[in-house]
C-alpha cells in the first residue's frame, strides 16, 4: 500500500510530471478545435500566443467555425468590429453566445485607442475575433502580439491581416452550395477547400469541408476521412 | 393596503419632479412641428409630437417608422449630446431650487418643501420652474409632478407631461402658448399616495422607477394590472415569490421610500478630489482625471462592499465659479456612468457661452448615498470562474474606453427573420441581469423559421435590391404568394445586375396581423448568384432588400 504497484507508481509520476515539468511546448499550450479543422493546425488546436488570419469569401464563416471548439470548452470570445455577425450563425457553428461580447468599433476611434481597447481585450479574453484598422502601424502591432504571447490568448483576424504577422493563414476558397435548385429546395451545405499556410507550416495544406454543414457547424467530407486520420496519428479524434 | 403602509419607515421626502419627454429629439435641435425621430439600435427612442401624431411610437423599428410616417427625419442617438443640452435646463432651474438632482437627462429631481414655501405654494413653485425652463429651452415639452417620494413624484411628472401633449394636440391649455401643461400635485400623506397610485398601471414600475421588464411582464401575466393590486399584497409573501426586485417594487407601489432600507449617509472621508496646477481649459485631461477619480471611489466603495447610487459632481475655475450637480442612479453608478456623467456635466459648462471666464482648476466626487451591493452590477456575468471573473474586468475596462453604449452581449428574441432571432444588447441595460435569463431559448419551435445553416452575415440595415426577370423587369409577389415571373437577376443598392444560377422562395410571413401597428407581411427568398455568393432576400410591399449574406 505505501508503495504500490509499478502500475500505480507511473500514473502518480505521469500526474506529476507536468506540475514539475520545467518546459512546456507550445503545442502543449494549445485550445481545441474542431475535428475538421485538425489537419490543418499543425499542432491540431489554435496555439495560444498565435495570430490567425482568416481569408477569401467565407472568411467571417471559417473565423467562426476555427473559434467554436474552443468557446464550447469554455473559453470566452470577443468579437470587433463586427457588427454584422450572425449570432444564430454563430450558435450554429458550436459558439457559446453565454461567453460572447461584441465591441462595436467606433469609426472615429484613433490608433492608441484602439490599441488600448485590443490590448484590454486581449488580456480578458481566450479569444478575440477582429478586423484590423488600417491606421495600425507596425510597432503597435508587434507589442500587441507580444501582449498576446505574454497572455497566451488567440487572436483571428477576418480579412486582411494588414499589418499583423500571422502565424497560420486559413483561406477558404471554391465555395459550392447543395441544395438550392430552380424555384425548389434551400440551401442545406457548402463545399469549401481550406488551404492552410504561414510560419509554422513547411508547406501549403490543403483540405475540403462542409462549412456550413447541414447542422450549421463545421464538417469533415466522409470521403477524405482516411487522409485526415493519417495526418492526425496519434490524436483522438472527437 | 395595510400591509404596506405597516411596512413603511418614516414617511419619504417631499419631491419635485420635471419629465421632458422625448428630451432626445428637443437635444437634437427639432422642432415640435416637424416629424424627427431619434433611433437608438434600430429602435425609435423620441420623437417630435409631429411624428407622434402621424402615429410613430417608441420601439418602432426604423423601417416600420418610416413606412408609418415617409417623411420621418431619423437622427442618431447621442447621449452625450443629451447631457450637454440638459445643462440649460438644470441652470435655469439652478437659479432658484439648489441641490438640484439629474437621473438621465431629461429628468430632474429636487426637494420641493423649501422652495414651495419661498414661492408660496407648491403650484405657484411647479409653476415657476416651468417657466424658467420653457424659457432657456422655448421647444421643450415637459410635465411636473411633487409628490411624497421619488416614484410618486415621477409617475405625476409623467402623466403631466402625457396631458400636456394632449392638450397641446387638441385645444388650448388653461395658459395659452405654454408647452407645459398643468403640473399635477398629490397631497402629502399616505393615504392621499395610495389613492393617487392605485389605479395605474404596473408598467410605470417599468418606465419609471426602472424595474425589470421581465418582472413587470410577470405582474401582467399574473393578473396584477395596477399597482394597488400589487400593493394590495402582503409584503412577505412578495419577497418570497419575486426576490428583492419584487420587493422593490411593492414598496414603492406601497408608496413607500424608494432608498432601500440599507442606504446610508457615506463618510466624509470618501470624498475624491483632483486639484490641476495649471488651469484646464479643454474637456478631454477633465474627463482623463474624472476616470482616476472614478476608479478610486469605486475601489475605496467596492472595498467594502458599497456603491454609490447618488453622487456629487462639483468643479471650480481659477476666478471661483463653482458648478455643482447630483447625479442619480438607481441601480449604483459603476465607473464608466460616472465618468460618462461627468463629461455631461462639464461639456455642458463648457460649453455655455459665457459660463466661465478661466480654466478649470478642481474636480470633486463626492458619494452623497451610498449602499451594500447587491452584486447588480455584475450579476448578469452568472458563473464565478476566474475566466468570467478576467474577462468581465475587461469588458468593464472597454467600456470605460469607448463607452458602456459600445459593449454588446447577445439576447435571444425569436422571430422569422435572421436579424429577429438574436439581438445585441448594450452591457448598460439593467435588464440583462446574467446570461442564463438573456438566452434562455423555450424549447418551442418557432414556425415559419427559416431551417439551419442560418447566414454568418445578418446585415445590421438590410440592403435595397432589385430582382428582375428574363425581360428585365422588377419580379413582383401577389397577396397570394404568387412570383410574377422567374428570378433572373439581383442587384443590390443600385449595383450592376447579376446573374441568378439558383434560387427559391418565396416562403411567406404574415406577422402580428392582429396588430395595425406591427403588422408585417413579406416573402423571404434565397438566391445563389454568378459569383457563388448565397443571399437571403426579402420582399415586402413590393420593395426587395437583402437582409443576410451566407458568407
Amino acid at each position: 500500500m505505501d508503495r504500490g504497484s509499478l502500475q500505480a507508481r507511473r500514473e502518480r509520476l505521469a500526474h506529476l510530471t507536468p506540475r514539475i515539468g520545467p518546459v512546456a511546448f507550445a503545442r502543449d499550450r494549445v485550445l481545441p478545435v474542431a475535428p475538421a479543422l485538425q489537419p490543418l493546425l499543425p499542432e491540431g488546436g489554435l496555439v495560444r500566443g498565435s495570430i490567425i488570419g482568416c481569408q477569401g469569401g467565407p472568411a467571417l464563416s471559417v473565423a467562426l467555425a476555427a473559434v467554436a471548439g474552443a468557446s464550447e470548452a469554455g473559453s470566452w470570445l470577443a468579437v470587433v468590429g463586427l457588427p454584422a455577425l450572425g449570432l444564430r450563425a454563430a450558435s450554429e457553428a458550436g459558439i457559446a453566445l453565454e461567453r460572447l461580447v461584441m465591441v462595436a468599433q467606433p469609426t472615429d476611434l484613433s490608433e492608441t485607442s484602439w490599441a488600448t481597447m485590443t490590448s484590454a481585450l486581449i488580456d480578458g479574453f481566450d479569444l478575440v475575433v477582429l478586423r484590423t484598422t488600417p491606421r495600425l502601424r507596425s510597432g503597435t502591432a508587434r507589442r500587441l502580439q507580444s501582449r498576446l504571447q505574454a497572455r497566451g490568448a488567440v487572436l483571428v483576424v477576418v480579412g486582411d491581416p494588414g499589418q499583423f504577422i500571422c502565424d497560420l493563414s486559413i483561406t477558404g476558397l471554391g465555395a459550392e452550395w447543395e441544395g438550392l435548385g430552380h424555384g425548389s429546395g434551400r440551401l442545406i451545405r457548402r463545399r469549401i477547400t481550406l488551404s492552410a499556410g504561414g510560419r509554422r507550416l513547411p508547406r501549403q495544406r490543403q483540405t475540403d469541408v462542409w462549412l456550413p454543414g447541414a447542422n450549421g457547424g463545421i464538417e469533415a467530407i466522409q470521403s477524405d476521412l482516411a487522409v485526415i486520420d493519417d495526418t492526425v496519428g496519434f490524436k483522438r479524434t472527437g | 393596503m395595510k400591509a404596506g403602509a405597516a411596512s413603511l419607515r418614516d414617511s419619504p421626502p417631499r419631491l419635485a419632479v420635471v419629465r421632458c419627454p422625448d428630451w432626445s429629439v428637443v437635444a437634437a435641435g427639432a422642432s415640435p412641428h416637424e416629424p424627427v425621430a431619434v433611433l437608438h439600435a434600430n429602435r425609435i427612442v423620441a420623437r417630435t409630437p409631429a411624428a407622434a401624431a402621424a402615429g410613430v411610437r417608441q420601439g418602432h423599428r426604423r423601417r416600420e417608422a418610416q413606412r408609418i410616417c415617409p417623411t420621418l427625419r431619423i437622427i442618431g442617438h447621442d447621449p452625450a449630446r443629451d447631457g450637454r443640452e440638459f445643462e440649460a435646463a438644470v441652470r435655469s432651474v439652478s437659479e432658484m431650487v439648489p441641490r438640484l438632482e439629474t437621473t438621465e437627462p431629461g429628468v430632474l429631481t429636487f426637494l420641493a418643501r423649501g422652495p414651495s414655501r419661498y414661492f408660496g405654494g407648491e403650484l405657484a413653485m411647479a409653476r415657476r420652474v416651468a417657466d424658467l425652463i420653457t424659457a432657456a429651452i422655448p421647444s421643450v415639452r415637459l410635465g411636473i409632478g411633487i409628490g411624497d417620494g421619488r416614484f410618486t413624484a415621477g409617475i405625476a411628472a409623467h402623466y403631466a407631461a402625457h396631458h400636456a401633449a394632449d392638450h397641446h394636440a387638441d385645444h388650448h391649455v388653461d395658459r395659452p402658448g405654454s408647452p407645459a401643461g398643468q403640473p399635477i400635485i398629490v397631497a402629502a400623506g399616505i393615504d392621499a399616495t395610495l389613492a393617487y397610485l392605485a389605479p395605474r398601471p404596473v408598467d410605470t414600475l417599468r418606465d419609471i422607477a426602472g424595474v425589470g421588464a421581465e418582472l413587470v411582464d410577470l405582474l401582467h401575466r399574473l393578473g396584477l394590472h395596477s399597482l394597488g393590486s400589487l400593493a394590495a399584497l402582503p409584503a412577505p409573501d412578495v419577497l418570497a415569490r419575486f426576490g428583492a426586485a419584487g420587493a422593490f417594487a411593492h414598496r414603492i407601489a406601497a408608496g413607500g421610500d424608494d432608498c432601500p432600507p440599507g442606504t446610508m449617509a457615506p463618510p466624509a472621508e470618501l470624498m475624491v478630489t483632483c486639484a490641476f496646477d495649471d488651469p484646464v481649459h479643454m474637456l478631454d485631461p477633465l474627463v482623463f482625471a474624472s476616470k482616476q477619480l472614478a476608479q478610486e471611489l469605486h475601489t475605496a466603495l467596492a472595498g467594502d462592499g458599497r456603491v454609490c447610487t447618488r453622487l456629487a459632481v462639483v468643479a471650480e475655475t481659477e476666478h471661483g465659479e463653482r458648478n455643482e450637480h447630483l447625479w442619480y442612479r438607481p441601480s449604483g453608478l459603476s465607473v464608466a456612468a460616472i465618468i460618462e456623467r461627468v463629461r455631461w456635466q462639464l461639456d455642458g459648462w463648457i460649453q455655455q457661452p459665457g459660463g466661465l471666464s478661466g480654466g478649470i482648476v478642481l474636480l470633486r466626487l463626492t458619494p452623497d448615498e451610498v449602499r451594500s451591493d447587491d452584486g447588480h452590477q455584475l450579476g448578469f456575468w452568472g458563473g464565478r470562474s476566474e475566466a468570467d471573473e478576467w474577462a468581465a474586468r475587461a469588458v468593464a475596462r472597454v467600456a470605460g474606453l469607448v463607452g458602456e453604449q459600445q459593449v454588446f452581449v447577445p439576447m435571444w428574441r425569436g422571430g422569422r427573420l435572421p436579424a429577429d432571432a438574436y439581438q445585441w444588447v448594450s452591457v448598460d441595460r439593467g435588464d440583462v441581469t446574467e446570461p442564463t435569463e438573456r438566452l434562455a431559448i423555450s424549447d418551442v419551435p418557432w414556425p415559419g423559421q427559416l431551417p439551419s445553416p442560418s447566414p454568418a452575415t445578418v446585415l445590421p440595415e438590410a440592403l435595397p435590391a432589385e430582382v428582375f426577370d428574363a425581360t428585365g423587369l422588377v419580379v413582383r409577389v401577389n397577396g397570394r404568394g404568387m412570383l410574377s415571373a422567374v428570378p433572373e437577376a439581383v442587384s443590390v443598392q443600385g449595383r450592376a445586375a447579376e446573374a441568378i444560377t439558383a434560387w427559391a422562395g418565396p416562403w411567406p410571413v404574415d406577422e402580428r396581423w392582429w396588430d395595425d401597428q406591427q403588422h408585417r407581411r413579406l416573402a423571404r427568398f434565397q438566391f445563389i448568384t454568378q459569383g457563388g455568393t448565397a443571399l437571403l432576400a426579402v420582399v415586402e410591399h413590393q420593395l426587395w432588400w437583402v437582409a443576410a449574406v451566407y458568407s
